[in-house]
């Protein structure tokens, strides 16, 4: 009750059309009168919620009062036109909200003139949908929600001016600790970190969005039961990326990548630090201390670095750092068989296995590796002459033996039934960083021993329908 | 005779002989804080207390000001600070958390600025006023933005931005970009997950006793501030065996080196338990993605950033591995990260445009003379 009334005071002060029911309570531009309001295609009516806010186009000051005042269910309509911002849009302390502008080229959140290190959006609350807007040149996160059930980001766009530069922001679309997440039909592009991150996350489609000109365009870290189709990913330094960093509570899991466009990758690496710094330009995708995770019916292409990278967490940490205490973990793990760690009461969470690599479609890739970083260089140095083969495993954790035969796969990676592309290329990395002329095993014909298998271990993949 | 009984005329028409003569309080009343009610337009229907340029801050009954021995830095803004507790409460005395404070308790911290703040008592300019009210449903936070004349502050939920330029502590012209933060940012920094089922819920951050244990002066001379809640019967208890945390006031005054060696940790974990740890802690929203904890009382060095990898800081990490190289500040993203001013590397993420210099170069003598560790070598990084 106090909370209405006071809504009801801030949107009598600041001029704000509140309208109960869907119904526009000003009766002008509504659907189809496209006055100079600013409000053409999505208004009050359209969504069901128990209060509606409309703010004009460009009325920021308008834009920042709704959000600080506005109570649960209600849903904030942003008319066309570009609000100039200062400070971020915070959102805290409401559950069910939907923010919606007029469509990605038409309602425009920018933040080219902010001088405090904010995000554009912020977000924390249950319930929350973003819908046919842009956020530009915002100087950290784009749209980051976090600690919230029930995301929705639909035809949103995150993009900074210009192209390739370490001071954008470090996210474009940024769910993170978040459950039931769904992103689509969206574009993430030009961020110095990862393009559209979706992090410690439970539940989760990411479907048919573009990221381009990232760092990093599509990540998928620490997170459980999420798929991942139908998504382009063109000219970032890194397409689309599945791993979990060390000392997170939630233990990645049952990850689908499918079906998924991974297009020329090969962007110079902006980002001004951090570990995807160190990533090569020209890298399709990697899987790096992931479980359960398949890569099927992916469409790679000019890759120039490589494809698929299967790579251990003890290539870029030591084993105690991936010690998670069992009494801190959330989500799903018990059944994952973790390796215990040195420290009573821990499990590790750097091993890469059961991964399953099939069907998916491999062109000109691995043509000209970068010598960028550790890794790059390493791989530079491998293959001088032949195209860097399609699936690169570190064989961390492996015997490993230049007879395939005799090469274990404890780990099971399951490489098989893809078209074009150059085999699996085993490398014994912890010799390699000792001699870079020890041995180095590729197997080019599939299928092949000891990566022979097609499906993952144990029960199913889950992934949620939304 | 005629001019004696003009001024007296108008004495009466302000109500100022009236109020006089009645009561030495300006004030009308005691505070009239109902924290069940919407906040009103104005900060001084509050009646906490008054703000007169020649005066200073003036307080009604029951609204005890007090300060922080480390306190966080917000551009160098000076804050003025005081605690209401209801007639008849108190606030529960807790030896290592906030205080627990009543229902109809308020919390006020005012930002200041002076043209020349080394003497920050001349030509000030309010600028904004943090409202902390204890609901029956918990904590509420509301801005309130000082107006041009001074007169009072009005209730400004979506915050604003102010360009500043004023002569820091040491001398030196400052540029800084102000936040006055909106209702919502405030709980950036002050919500913490220890609801019920690790629920997040906005809490106050200074007043608990290691921060409060210290000197002001309430009239009568130095006081211990503790003492004095006790005194005027806003706190229910006062172990003898009080923690204190670092004067950061002795750093202020005679600078970084004079601190002895032995009290460099000490002074430095103060430092970044009030200026880090509402955030990067187990409880609080940063600690939490990045397992990096501040807090005074975290007695693991790889959380406190020893030899461990940022979690996700995008421009922050200035080409650097490591959070925390000990014996190498330069190596050291915590160290870089506070010492920056640039956007989206600096840290804290709101309240901090400008350096803290005493602060940065408490943390750089604080890593450059911790034993020396080797972190280990660049291992390979991911990718393909």
């Amino acid at each position: 009750m106090r909370k209405t009334t006071w809504i009801l005071m801030v949107a009598l002060a600041f001029g704000l059309a509140a309208c109960d029911d869907g119904a526009p309570a000003d009766g002008d531009a509504g659907p189809g009168d496209a006055g100079s309001s600013g409000f053409e295609n999505a208004d009050c009516d359209d969504f069901d919620t128990a209060n509606c806010v409309r703010v004009e186009g460009g009325d920021a000051q308008g834009l920042l009062d709704a959000v600080n005042t506005i109570d649960s269910d209600t849903t904030i309509v942003l008319g066309a036109g570009t609000f100039e911002l200062s400070n971020q849009v915070t959102i805290r302390g409401v559950n069910t909200l939907n923010l919606v502008g007029q469509g990605m080229d038409e309602t425009i959140l920018a933040f080219t003139s902010a001088t405090s290190q904010i995000n554009g959006v912020d977000v924390i609350a249950d319930g929350f949908l973003v819908q046919d807007l842009t956020v530009l040149d915002a100087p950290k996160d784009g749209i980051r929600v976090e600690d919230s059930d029930g995301v929705t980001f639909r035809r949103i766009k995150a993009t900074w001016s210009e192209p390739g530069l370490s001071t954008n922001g470090a996210y474009g679309i940024y769910p993170v600790r978040s459950l039931n997440v769904l992103v689509e039909d969206s574009v993430a592009e030009r961020s110095s970190d990862a393009g559209l991150y979706v992090g410690q996350c439970i539940n989760v489609v990411v479907r048919n969005n573009i990221v381009r000109e990232n760092v990093a365009g599509l990540e998928i870290e620490n997170t459980q039961y999420a798929d991942v189709y139908g998504n382009l990913a063109e000219n970032n330094t890194a397409g689309i990326v599945a791993f979990d960093l060390p000392g997170n509570p939630v233990v990645g899991r049952d990850v689908r990548l499918r079906d998924n466009m991974i297009l020329n990758n090969n962007h110079e690496n902006f980002a001004p630090g951090g570990t995807v710094a160190l990533i090569p330009p020209g890298t399709g995708t990697f899987a790096l201390a992931s479980r359960r995770i398949e890569i099927t019916g992916n469409t790679y292409t000019g890759n120039q670095t490589g494809d698929i990278a299967v790579l251990s967490g003890l290539a870029i940490e030591e084993a105690s750092v991936w010690e998670l205490e069992t009494s801190t973990l959330v989500g799903d793990w018990e059944d994952l068989g973790l390796l215990e760690g040195a420290t009573p009461g821990t499990v590790t969470n750097f091993r890469t296995e059961n991964v399953v690599i099939s069907g998916n479609t491999h062109t000109d890739g691995g043509l000209a590796p970068e010598p960028h970083g550790d890794f790059g260089v390493l791989i530079r140095v491998l293959f001088t002459e032949d195209p860097v083969p399609s699936v690169i495993y570190d064989s961390i954790g492996e015997e490993f033996s230049t007879d395939p035969t005799m090469h274990t796969n404890v780990n099971r990676i399951c490489v098989g039934g893809n078209t074009g592309g150059t085999g699996v290329a085993s490398l014994d990395v912890p010799s390699q960083l000792l001699s870079p002329m020890s041995p180095i095993l590729v197997v080019a014909d599939a299928p092949f021993a000891p990566f022979d298998c097609t499906t993952i271990e144990g029960d199913p993949i889950v992934v949620p329908t939304f | 005779m005629l001019r004696f009984t003009q001024i007296l005329a108008s004495l009466f028409a302000v109500g100022l002989l009236v109020s006089c003569e009645s009561t030495s309080s300006p004030f009308e009343g005691p505070p009239t804080v109902d924290v069940e009610a919407a906040p009103p337009e104005s900060l001084s229907e509050l009646q906490l207390f008054l703000w007169d340029p020649g005066e200073g801050f003036v307080y009604n009954e029951r609204v005890v000001p007090y300060e922080l021995n480390t306190p966080l830095f917000s551009d160098y803004a000076l804050k003025e600070r005081a605690i209401y507790v209801p007639e008849g409460e108190t606030m529960g005395y807790d030896g290592e958390g906030v205080f627990s404070f009543p229902v109809g308790s308020v919390i006020v911290k005012t930002f200041y600025f002076a043209p020349d703040m080394r003497e920050p008592l001349v030509d000030r300019e309010l600028i904004e006023t943090r409202v902390l009210m204890h609901t029956s449903e918990g904590w509420e936070a509301w801005p309130y933005i000082w107006n041009e004349e001074q007169t009072d502050a009005v209730l400004s939920p979506s915050g604003a931005t102010r360009a500043l330029s004023f002569i820091d502590p040491q001398g030196e012209p400052r540029e800084a970009s102000y936040l006055v933060p909106q209702r919502n940012q405030c709980s950036s920094c002050h919500v913490r997950n220890i609801g019920e089922g690790g629920e997040a819920v906005l809490t106050p951050i200074g007043p608990a006793a290691r921060h409060l244990n210290r000197d002001l002066d309430y009239g009568a001379g130095a006081e211990n501030q503790l003492a004095h809640f006790l005194d005027v019967g806003i706190l229910n208890a006062l172990p003898a065996m009080t923690p204190a945390a670092f004067d950061f006031r002795r750093i202020e005054a005679d600078g970084v080196d004079a601190i002895p060696a032995a009290e460099v940790d000490f002074a430095a974990r103060s430092y970044l338990d009030a200026n880090c740890a509402h955030c990067h802690s187990p409880e609080g929203t940063a600690g939490v993605t990045s397992q990096l904890f501040l807090n005074h009382d975290n007695e693991d060095d790889f959380r406190l950033g020893v030899c461990k990898r940022p979690g996700s800081a995008g421009g922050g990490t200035f080409g650097r591995t490591y959070d925390l190289v000990p014996g190498d500040p330069e190596d050291s993203i915590l160290y870089l990260r506070v010492e920056t001013e640039e956007v989206g590397a600096m840290m804290p993420q709101l309240g901090r445009s400008v350096e803290h210099t005493m602060g940065s170069a408490l943390l750089y003598r604080w890593i450059a003379e911790m034993e020396p560790v080797d972190c280990g070598p660049m291992m390979p990084p991911p990718g393909g």
